[in-house]
């Protein structure tokens, strides 16, 4: 039985957590996305019917972010997904330690023809969206959340996105999570062994489709709060 | 052709490396890569210095033997070629060449642009078999296999062992050369009985010889002169979960 817990510690292993909760914390990013969408959808879109006397954006983010905090499943889903990011990025770090350790000395003259930049520099790119999480959640969850100084998320989003600098910095980040995904996507099926041809070239337009779309859908936020 | 050549010199694994440059000036464009090492040798021997020391034997482009990152790529500019199937017609006169080892700490040099790839030969050892029976050689048709399952197992089977996915990893993995062994006996009956410890033991064998962890950048399928696939990384990982599961 030793020998089978060691194998928990080998470099496919490692590579399978890096997959389950890259791919957990990508599904959570559509959930994400679909509160935020809130943000840029027009009055008229919202059931009046459904959410009672909700009838207008502002109401509407407000109630489903009061929804989101009060709700105790949500918060267990959350703190799952806490353990799912650390784990993410401890995982990287030993993952990064134990391929720097392989490699011998630097090549003098070196050609990267064979494969792309964001395949590459996964861990850059990571680093990029992890400062990038730290920031956004200081702006928002410790706010209001954590602290409680501010009681209207709305109107707290609409003022940061106001600011040039919290705009560009949320392009970066976007950006930098858009090529992140890109890559991990099919990267994770394929450490998670999704071999058969078939899947493998659709699970690569998917994963194409799914970082563009992310980054798309995402970075167009934080725009048009800006210039409205 | 004029040739300038900048290789990679080192007296042995302890000592340190530098780069020399050399000058050819009778350079044909119907030689083959080595055959123009060959020639440098010749003038360094009539010149009484010590030859350009490199791995090579069949030069078929069969054994796995030859290495060499020329211009930073594994087996030079043609991609799915080996070393000594590179002809001096992929060059230009006048063309500056870097020839270097292959680099990796699982692949030290011994001397110059020759490494040891002894590891491959410990994962091998690990698990790249199968138990038969010794004795005659079965009849060969006993064991009905389809068309296309032999076909792809031999696509994997094709690995020579060079090394040159080593070399191009920059996590310096060698989860292509293991994941072709592993496809290759996986997708044959007569690989089934050890199935499920031969993906533990190779990589594990993999990580304890010093290999780093694969990263799908896809560099590694893009050079292999055999043309292995990414897949047979992506079905070893398959297998192993598979184990990992039913274990």
């Amino acid at each position: 039985m030793a020998f089978k817990l060691g194998l928990f510690k080998t470099s496919v292993a490692r590579k399978n957590v890096m997959a389950i909760t890259g791919l957990f914390t990508a599904f959570f990013l559509i959930i994400h996305l679909a509160g935020n969408l809130i943000l840029i959808l027009p009055d008229s879109m919202f059931p009046i019917e459904f959410w009672g006397n909700v009838a207008n954006q502002h109401d509407m983010y407000n109630a489903y972010s009061h929804f989101l905090v009060h709700f105790w499943p949500i918060s267990i889903v959350a703190y799952i997904l806490y353990a799912g990011l650390a784990l993410h990025v401890v995982d990287a770090i030993i993952i990064t330690l134990t391929n720097h350790k392989a490699k011998g000395e630097k090549y003098v003259k070196t050609d990267n023809s064979t494969s792309t930049w964001y395949s590459r520099n996964m861990g850059i790119l990571g680093t990029i969206i992890g400062i990038f999480i730290v920031i956004h959640m200081g702006q928002f969850w410790l706010k209001y959340k954590v602290l409680g100084t501010e009681h209207d998320l709305y109107d707290l989003v609409v003022r940061t996105f106001k600011l040039t600098w919290v705009v560009v910095l949320y392009e970066i980040g976007i950006i930098a999570l858009g090529f992140h995904l890109v890559h991990g996507f099919t990267s994770a099926h394929r450490s998670l062994g999704m071999y058969p041809k078939s899947w493998m070239k659709i699970l690569k337009y998917i994963g194409v489709c799914f970082g563009i779309g992310m980054a798309v859908l995402y970075g167009i936020i934080p725009l048009i709060i800006y210039f409205q | 052709m004029k040739i300038t050549l900048k290789i990679w010199r080192q007296e042995s694994a302890k000592a340190k490396g530098k780069l020399e440059t050399y000058q050819l000036n009778e350079v044909e464009q119907d030689m083959s890569f080595l055959e123009m090492l060959d020639m440098l040798n010749e003038d360094l021997a009539v010149k009484g210095e010590r030859s350009v020391e490199f791995d090579h034997d069949c030069r078929e482009g069969i054994c796995g033997q030859c290495s060499l990152v020329i211009n930073g790529q594994a087996h030079g500019p043609e991609s799915h070629y080996t070393t000594c199937q590179t002809h001096m017609r992929s060059f230009k006169d006048g063309d500056t060449i870097f020839i270097e080892p292959f680099r990796a700490k699982a692949f030290p040099v011994i001397r110059d642009l020759k490494v040891n790839r002894d590891s491959f030969d410990t994962i091998i050892q690990a698990g790249g078999y199968i138990s038969a029976f010794t004795g005659n050689a079965p009849e060969a048709n006993n064991i009905p296999i389809h068309h296309d399952i032999s076909e792809s197992a031999f696509d994997s089977a094709a690995c020579i062992g060079c090394g040159a996915c080593v070399a191009t990893c920059k996590n310096s993995s060698a989860a292509l050369f293991v994941s072709a062994k592993i496809s290759h006996l996986a997708k044959l009956p007569q690989g089934k009985v050890e199935r499920k410890e031969r993906v533990e033991w190779m990589i594990t064998a993999h990580d304890e010889e010093g290999f780093g962890s694969c990263t799908h950048t896809g560099a590694c399928a893009m050079v292999c002169p055999q043309e292995v696939q990414l897949l047979d990384i992506t079905r070893m990982n398959f297998e192993f979960n598979r184990a990992l599961c039913i274990s």
